[in-house]
């Protein structure tokens, strides 16, 4: 854990270094202000998980405890403390309860899909964050400050996708900081560097966005009809009280079948509801005591 | 069909909590309840209900300083409690509640001690001006302890914790009444004299919980509707835990003794304490049954997808691609 502190600390020192070398590496200027995000193309991911290592490395994260799942070829299960991106490898078995009798010309019944902290806004993390450890960035970017969280662990539930974890070990909550350190020092994330297929695009979300509508438009032209944006604003994942992620995906199924929420809400919402119908009916036995206390029987 | 998950992979994350949230999430909310009903009782029945006032407020001061070690207990950096007084956040129950907790703790301490003074010395001008004060602003802070801690379930994304807000709050605040007027019952009913003002006590816990009763309906019928399981339906601990718990004994064998003891003439001292007792444990293992199931509910996808799809249809490009083909194949 101090080992990724004096890292962190060290590369904001020299944050000269890396100037300018997202523009050549992601084609983005990376500027306190603007609002960065991911755009995570599924239908060009091949599962080689170079984002989880390179993840792991830059964030030195502790490797997980190595147990086979028994499922699918995915050790890794999920997002959790120690692990910010995790590629779901779904294997499409059968066509609506049937074996299939001929591969598909794209994506032979393979779907792969790095997930990872969507950077909500609004941020349920955020809203739920009694301490104010967990804010939002000059680059709009979500991130947990371990000098602060307390590991009262209620941003884990909040989360409507399940991806902030409390670690046993540290007691603090932990996520994807969206490369928080590397931004600040003018360097892309490390695991969309590291996509050798450009399945991950970082870059300033207005810009995303367009290159994900074009790229949806063009895989519908040249016939995969199910493509769609997931995450962006309107689109599934962004209705309900959450207005956009932050990191958003290009999906071709389901959301469920990437084990994705198909209309997460905003958990704030309830707080006033829920609220008002404590306080009404506390409000309305203290009548019935006040009431019973004050006759005389 | 059923609804598609990721491999049968939870979707959602539990909340990292142990048994001190539930024994928290009881005692003060109980301890704000019977803070709420020392005040009624002290404006409404004065002299009559001294005793029920005086346990009351040392009641609800014990309650407050047992909180504090339990929520700071659960923290998994317990050192820096602290940090939860840094901001305040409208938005965060878990924030509301530091803040109530800590100004319900402050009030509650001061009425107390101002309580005892006004007590011991007979020409207590002081105590008795802050008695006349602080029981205000104690009872109110209280009032809000006995219910904020289910917004605390309600604002996240496990479903059976989501998918009832305001029945829920109705079903903890309620519990909570019922039970502080329960506890200060029993210890009027095990003292040598009891007030005069103890049957109004448990006719406060058994109109509480009709209330909670009926509450648990609705809660119940918001959780079918959702395709959420309720806490009957969870892991067997927490079914037996709710049913034996929550219903028998906090809804069902009190209103029954509650009922009997009111159509007597002479109301039975053993019944009401009975009643009483079974309350006071209803209570407790409702909130168990609520907080392990709900946790519980985040784990099992199928139900969190299925709340979180909120009925909409599949994404339109998808849906359109699907009769595509389907006309295709035609």
């Amino acid at each position: 854990m101090s080992d990724r502190h004096e890292k962190r600390a060290d590369s904001v020192v020299r944050s000269d270094v890396g100037a300018g070398e997202s523009q050549a590496t992601a084609g983005t200027r990376i500027e306190p202000g603007r609002r960065y995000g991911f755009f995570t193309d599924t239908t060009l991911c091949i599962g080689c998980k170079a984002c989880e290592v390179a993840c792991k490395e830059w964030n030195a994260l502790p490797s997980d405890r190595g147990a086979l799942s028994g499922m699918s070829y995915d050790n890794s299960r999920g997002l959790s403390a120690t692990r910010w991106r995790h590629v779901a490898f779904i294997e499409k078995l059968d066509v609506d309860g049937e074996p299939p009798t001929q591969m598909p010309p794209f994506q032979s019944h393979w779907l792969m899909m790095s997930d990872v902290c969507k950077h909500c806004s609004n941020a349920p993390c955020l809203e739920a964050c009694p301490t104010g450890a967990i804010f939002r960035t000059e680059f709009d970017t979500v991130v947990v400050q371990q000098d602060i969280c307390n590991g009262c662990g209620y941003c884990v539930p909040a989360c409507p996708f399940g991806v902030v974890e409390v670690d046993e070990n540290d007691g603090k909550a932990h996520k994807c900081t969206l490369c928080y350190d590397r931004l600040k020092g003018g360097f892309e994330p490390a695991c969309s560097k590291a996509c050798p297929t450009e399945s991950i695009r970082f870059g300033e979300l207005d810009e995303l966005q367009r290159r994900a509508e074009s790229r949806v438009d063009r895989l519908h032209a040249s016939g995969v009809g199910g493509a769609y944006l997931y995450g962006a604003p309107e689109s599934p994942g962004a209705t309900g009280g959450l207005e956009r992620l932050n990191a958003f995906f290009l999906l071709t199924d389901a959301p469920e079948v990437y084990g994705l929420p198909r209309a997460p809400d905003r958990p704030a919402n309830r707080v006033g509801p829920s609220l008002a119908g404590g306080l009404g009916a506390v409000v309305a036995l203290a009548a019935v005591a006040a009431a019973l206390l004050g006759s005389r029987r | 069909m059923p609804p598609t998950t990721y491999y049968g992979q939870p979707a959602l994350k539990p909340a990292p909590w142990d048994w001190k949230v539930p024994v928290y999430t009881f005692v003060t909310p109980v301890a704000g309840a019977a803070q709420l009903i020392g005040t009624i009782a002290d404006l409404a029945a004065g002299e009559r209900a001294a005793s029920i006032v005086r346990r009351a407020r040392y009641g609800a001061v014990l309650g407050a300083a047992l909180g504090g070690p339990l929520l700071i207990g659960d923290l998994h950096t317990p050192a820096r409690w602290y940090n939860m007084l840094r901001i305040f956040r409208a938005t965060s129950p878990m924030s509301i509640g530091s803040w109530l907790l800590t100004s319900f703790g402050a009030f509650s301490s001061v009425l107390a001690l101002a309580h005892y003074a006004s007590e011991r010395s007979a020409g207590a001008g002081l105590p008795r001006l802050l008695v006349a004060v602080a029981r205000w602003p104690a009872a109110v802070t209280g009032a809000g302890m006995s219910f904020y801690s289910a917004s605390l379930f309600t604002a996240t994304s496990s479903p059976l914790w989501a998918a009832a807000p305001r029945s829920l709050s109705v079903k903890f605040g309620s519990s909570a009444v019922a039970a502080a007027a329960a506890g200060l019952s029993l210890f009027e009913q095990a003292g040598a004299r009891p007030s005069p003002a103890t049957a109004a006590l448990d006719g406060i816990a058994g109109a509480a919980t009709a209330m909670n009763l009926g509450a648990s309906v609705v809660a119940a019928r918001h959780w079918r509707e959702q395709g959420v399981k309720g806490p009957l339906e969870g892991p067997s601990a927490t079914a037996a835990s709710y049913r034996i718990g929550a219903i028998l004994l906090g809804q069902l064998l009190p209103l029954a003794c509650y009922a009997i003891n009111a159509s007597r003439a002479k109301p039975s001292r053993a019944l009401s304490m009975l009643a009483s007792a079974s309350v006071l444990c209803g209570s407790y293992l409702m909130r168990v049954g609520v907080i392990e199931g709900g946790k519980h509910s985040s784990e099992r996808p199928v139900d969190s997808l299925r709340f979180a799809s909120r009925g909409r249809p599949e994404p339109g490009p998808l849906a359109r691609n699907r009769r595509a083909i389907g006309r295709a194949e035609d």
